[in-house]
């Protein structure tokens, strides 16, 4: 019958999604205890608010919304940022672009640096950039939501989501080249002139 | 030094890894990508850094919070 209501599991549907979420945790809290207490905040309130959502569209989306949102309502206060210097309204990314077309000689050795970098210099180079970098930079990156999707995600237009994921890359992109500078620096040395802590 | 095209190229080569332009400019921007050694090595080391990021997720929900969270749904629905 095509005007019967849709049932809507949640229980099933919704928790399906408690893996992704748990992981986006982390990465917005940067710890484990804070991630799982956002998770289960989540799920209260999307229990709470199930109602809101018209079965058949994106839940994920939706999810990662109400996360979003907990997680800035409750834990960006806690958390005590430094503030932002990189005012992301300045959009000179758009002039820096041909400054990119670089000498294909640097770029092989960035090519090759980056053969070096492994998934916890990732999670460390992300984790190192401002939450609304870092959290556009993941919901593209590791989630592959769309541009519109993101802007909704993170109710922001989608230009200011453009803006994040160009300015968030960029400074996670500089992060990786001196991860990997200092490992290549470290290890050319000689063995007995290597400080302890490079051990990670 | 970089032309008009490579400078449309660069600047939209976000959008075009993340598969955001329509159909003719992902076409233009393909195109330019082959024929421009300097742009296509830039695009690549774009397109790697994607790949490793998407690696940053991935964790498991532990046990507990997952039976906590079911709990607390069953009881709410009850």
């Amino acid at each position: 019958m095509s005007d019967t209501v849709q049932d809507f599991d949640f229980e099933t549907e919704a928790l399906s999604y408690m893996d992704q979420l748990y992981a986006a945790a982390l990465r917005m809290t940067r710890n484990g205890a804070d991630a799982e207490d956002l998770v289960q905040e989540t799920y209260a309130k999307a229990f709470a608010a199930q109602d809101k959502f018209t079965p058949g569209t994106n839940l994920k989306a939706w999810l990662y919304r109400i996360q979003t949102n907990a997680f800035i309502n409750t834990y960006r206060k806690k958390q005590r940022e430094p503030k932002r210097s990189d005012a992301e309204n300045i959009e000179d990314w758009q002039l820096a672009a041909a400054a990119e077309h670089t000498s294909s000689g640097l770029v092989s050795a960035e090519q090759q640096a980056l053969d070096i970098i492994g998934d916890d210099d990732i999670k460390q180079a992300l984790d190192a950039l401002s939450e609304d970098f870092r959290m556009a930079v993941y919901l593209s990156d590791v989630e592959g939501f769309a541009y519109k999707e993101i802007a909704e995600i993170m109710d922001t237009p989608v230009g200011t989501v453009m803006s994040r994921l160009h300015r968030g890359r960029k400074l996670l992109r500089e992060n990786l080249k001196e991860y990997a500078a200092e490992r290549g620096f470290t290890d050319k040395r000689p063995a007995a002139q290597k400080d302890s802590k490079g051990g990670a | 030094m970089p032309g008009r095209e490579c400078e449309e190229a660069l600047d939209r080569l976000f959008e075009y890894i993340d598969d955001e332009l329509p159909q003719d400019e992902l076409q233009r921007i393909g195109a330019h990508l082959k024929t421009c050694p300097p742009c296509e090595a830039e695009h690549q080391i774009k397109e790697r850094i994607k790949n490793l990021t998407s690696r940053a997720g991935g964790q498991k929900a532990p046990e507990e919070m997952r039976a906590r969270i079911l709990e607390s749904i069953r009881s709410a629905s009850a």
